[in-house]
């Protein structure tokens, strides 16, 4: 006897059509999964069985094999377990399973018949929908995934019983009712972080919001204890909201890596990650023997927060050179080969030497000279060309931290953000997440014309302050993004003059 | 050329030290030429034998000349002790140096000088006090005199270079082995448009001792030395010595008393070895220059943007903080005041957010 169902499998964050075919003859009882499987779907066989049997279900003592096309590609996981189970009952000539092949099955089954959530549901979703298909069974616990994408029917299903009666028609199984994205982020509030919490640091404030505006990386140099972290931390409060399409897309990256909070079911704030600085290469940028995705991709959408920045492996910062300019990473490995999207923004953090305390206020620098310009010289240039600002931070004084003084809320910030990349979408229409940061030479060219004025300020300023060449088009890309904040259609010297004032790292004072 | 200027061109080809030049010509009886080195036996402590057989291999006036042409091709001028280029401040010094090698216009060892040293972390203090003295004496045509080590000494030659000043940079190493590494473009510059010179070969490697020995050498060439910022353990304090001995005119800038960076500056003041300097006129009038008594104050046009910050500036260095509280200003308008500011020269800023008026 031979069924075929579907299933599906996931390559990067897409998924593909699997199907599992069944073949069950007389001779000695036999179970063997063909088509390239890993273990995990090699022990599927021992979970079938009980499943089966703890079911109450039969189980043929006959030969059985089961072939996961195509063949040629490499599988992985515990997510055809229900898919083969339902292909072995199948089978058999007794059974009242039907149209078991209008169905996709997506689950991983335990001893007891109940069905188990798996990882990587929405992408896998996402991408069946667009090869054409429409009814899904998978876990219960995944349903929170599904809710998300219209125009399909999710039959969420608790144990293997459930499944087969289902099929059989026994019973009925209410799909998924379809979520409006904006509504779910509606409900939930972001939490804690404010920028109004924030005293003092009103540049620092100043520089992050422009780099919210324009998706411009940053780097915050300052003692231990100035803020760096808490700046950091809450600058995706003033980050535009995600829409649906980035959400779905952070979604994906997060199922994959198995990160995904099941409660809501997709993510809707932008995400935050911060690796510690011991982190090793591969776990910033992905890889591993599943190509799992990385910090970076983790990230996507979103910031990664880097602190002590020169701390990092030097190998390892360079690794971010290709992901920061193209917004997206290729992990070849011997198996595989996936790209997956990074495209987030960079928030560093360092300080100014060794112990942290050179050029403080209060604390004296215990680091030779040699040390400092070695510490500095960590970042190489490479690197930080693709940082458009510099900003120094300083510690907070007493006074400053019991003031009353009512500071800017996360919100109100955020209105202003949200204005400047209004402007930007309406300029780059016709690419999509596409902003000030990522112009080329030509765009700038195009958008970032100076007047006569500003074009003497830039050279004045060159010379005066010695910049290096290289911060010429990043201060005219900053320009831009300042130009916008203030709803301005030209780039005024007054706006290049706030640009020029973030690239504190070109200028030669550190020595 | 003399006897003594040909075996002086010979030795220079060796990586040897003052002393052991010093102890060869004494070995020599007073009858110093290549000709009698190659005939003398030295003690195997002065001169090891296979060394001296080596030495000998290259005495020939064939190798002579090619060595010279060698080091005409690297652009590298050998100026010996009876050269009449060699420097006369040098000429009557003890210890006075055997040869020097040279880049740049050797004109500049008969200017008026100054040598500027102090530590090579200086405080934001003595970036300002030396950045501001420097200039006011570059100004007068005065050759700023330093190493070309991190702190002081860059902030020195690189404030007298932005000035159009002349500089002379001596060097703890060989002239192809610029130390540190970062300042090659440095000293690429003061080639051009000042002199650098070491005692040492071309290829030699700085070490621990070599600094404390082309000390004597700034101390030596310049008629003043200027000491802006400097701790007990700074290596200034080699050069403070040699100034002593040699009488010349020791300048100190007073600091904080907590200071850690000034605690040599304020002890030389103290015990009286060195005069106490609060402005350029100090240094200029022991040069018997007048500065001129109307301050050639630039009255800038400035926005009233902009006089908010100066005013706030007054009265001393102010952080970002404390700025962009009182003066009353738009974030992003303060920015760019700053930077419009800076670019005319009318404040400066220093590390950690610090900003202060330039005059």
């Amino acid at each position: 006897m031979l069924s075929k169902v579907l299933s599906l499998g996931l390559k990067g964050i897409d998924g593909y059509k699997v199907d599992v075919e069944t073949d069950v003859s007389n001779g000695l009882p036999h179970f063997e999964v063909v088509g390239l499987a890993d273990t995990a779907i090699k022990e599927a066989k021992e979970r079938v069985r009980s499943a089966i049997k703890n079911s109450a279900l039969e189980y043929p003592t006959k030969r059985i094999t089961i072939n996961l096309a195509p063949a040629d590609v490499k599988k992985e996981g515990a997510l055809y377990d229900l898919a083969m189970a339902v292909s072995i009952l199948s089978c058999n000539k007794e059974s009242k399973i039907k149209n078991e092949k209008n169905f996709i099955f997506l689950g991983e089954l335990s001893f007891d018949g109940s069905v188990r959530k798996v990882k990587g549901v929405l992408p896998l979703l996402i991408s069946a929908r667009q090869l054409g298909y429409r009814n899904f069974i998978i876990p219960y616990d995944n349903q929170s995934e599904a809710r998300f994408i219209s125009d399909i029917n999710v039959y969420p299903v608790k144990n293997l019983i459930e499944t087969i009666k289902f099929l059989s028609g026994e019973i009925l199984i209410n799909p998924i009712t379809h979520c409006i994205f904006t509504e779910v982020v509606k409900e939930n509030k972001i939490d804690g972080l404010d920028f109004a919490n924030v005293k003092g640091q009103s540049v620092a404030k100043r520089a992050l919001e422009i780099a919210a505006a324009g998706g411009h990386n940053l780097i915050m140099i300052g003692p231990p204890g100035s803020g760096k972290s808490m700046l950091a931390k809450c600058f995706p409060t003033i980050l535009p909201d995600l829409t649906f399409e980035e959400a779905l897309e952070v979604t994906k990256i997060h199922s994959i890596a198995g990160e995904l909070d099941l409660k809501d079911g997709i993510i809707y704030k932008r995400p935050f990650r911060s690796p510690h600085h011991t982190a090793s290469t591969i776990s910033l940028t992905g890889g591993g023997l599943y190509s799992k995705p990385g910090e970076i991709s983790l990230a996507d959408n979103g910031v990664l927060f880097l602190d002590e920045f020169p701390e990092y492996d030097r190998h390892t910062i360079e690794t971010l050179r290709q992901p920061l300019e193209d917004g997206q990473i290729t992990i070849a490995r011997a198996n595989s080969t996936i790209t997956y999207p990074a495209n987030f923004t960079l928030i560093a953090s360092m300080n100014p030497c060794p112990c942290g305390n050179y050029g403080s206020k209060d604390r004296e620098c215990r680091c030779t000279a040699g040390q400092i310009s070695k510490y500095l010289s960590k970042l190489s240039g490479p690197i930080m060309d693709r940082i458009d600002i510099h900003i120094e931070v300083d510690n907070v004084t007493y006074e400053q931290l019991k003031s009353d003084d009512k500071e800017e809320s996360s919100k109100s910030i955020k209105e202003r953000v949200n204005k400047a990349r209004n402007i930007q979408n309406i300029r780059f229409s016709k690419d999509i997440n596409f902003c000030n940061a990522k112009m080329n030479v030509e765009q700038i060219k195009k958008y970032c014309q100076l007047d006569q004025q500003g074009d003497d300020l830039l050279k004045n300023a060159f010379e005066k302050l010695k910049l290096s060449a290289r911060a010429h088009d990043r201060i005219l890309r900053v320009a831009r993004t300042i130009a916008d904040l203030d709803g301005s259609e030209n780039i005024s010297p007054v706006h290049l003059a706030e640009a020029i004032s973030y690239r504190n790292l070109d200028r030669k004072y550190w020595n | 050329m003399t006897e003594f200027q040909k075996f002086l061109i010979f030795v220079s080809q060796f990586d040897l030290t003052y002393n052991k030049i010093n102890q060869i010509i004494e070995n020599l009886n007073g009858d110093v030429s290549i000709k009698r080195f190659c005939k003398t036996k030295f003690d195997e402590g002065i001169i090891s034998s296979d060394i001296f057989e080596f030495m000998k291999s290259k005495s020939s006036d064939i190798n002579i000349k090619n060595y010279l042409l060698n080091l005409e091709n690297q652009e590298i001028k050998l100026v010996t002790q009876d050269d009449d280029l060699y420097p006369k401040k040098l000429k009557n010094l003890p210890n006075n140096p055997f040869f020097l090698f040279c880049k740049g216009n050797l004109d500049l060892f008969n200017s008026q000088s100054l040598s500027v040293v102090g530590t090579r972390k200086p405080s934001n203090y003595g970036r300002i006090v030396t950045k501001k003295l420097v200039e006011a004496v570059s100004k007068k045509n005065i050759t700023i005199i330093s190493g070309l080590a991190y702190g002081i000494d860059s902030i020195a030659h690189k404030t007298c270079l932005e000035n159009g000043g002349k500089t002379i940079a001596v060097l703890g190493s060989g002239l192809n082995e610029i130390y540190p590494n970062e300042h090659m473009s440095l000293a690429k510059e003061i080639e051009n448009k000042g002199l650098i010179i070491s005692e040492y070969i071309p290829n030699k490697l700085a070490t621990r001792y070599t600094f404390p020995q082309r000390n004597r050498i700034i101390a030596g060439l310049g008629d003043g030395v200027l000491i802006t910022e400097a701790n007990f353990k700074s290596g200034t304090i080699h050069t403070k010595d040699f100034a002593l001995e040699y009488g010349k005119n020791i300048y100190s800038v007073p600091g904080n008393i907590y200071n850690e960076t000034s605690f040599l500056t304020n002890d030389i003041i103290k015990s009286g070895q060195a005069s106490c300097i609060t402005c350029a006129e100090d240094i200029l009038r022991d040069y018997n220059i007048e500065e001129e008594k109307v301050k050639n104050q630039i009255f800038f046009q400035l926005s009233l943007d902009e006089q908010k910050i100066v005013n706030l500036l007054e009265d001393g260095m102010k952080d970002l903080d404390f700025l962009t509280k009182n003066c009353d200003l738009n974030i992003n308008i303060f920015n760019s005041c700053l930077t419009t500011l800076e670019i005319r020269g009318i404040i400066c800023k220093l590390p950690g957010g610090y900003i202060v008026l330039n005059n």
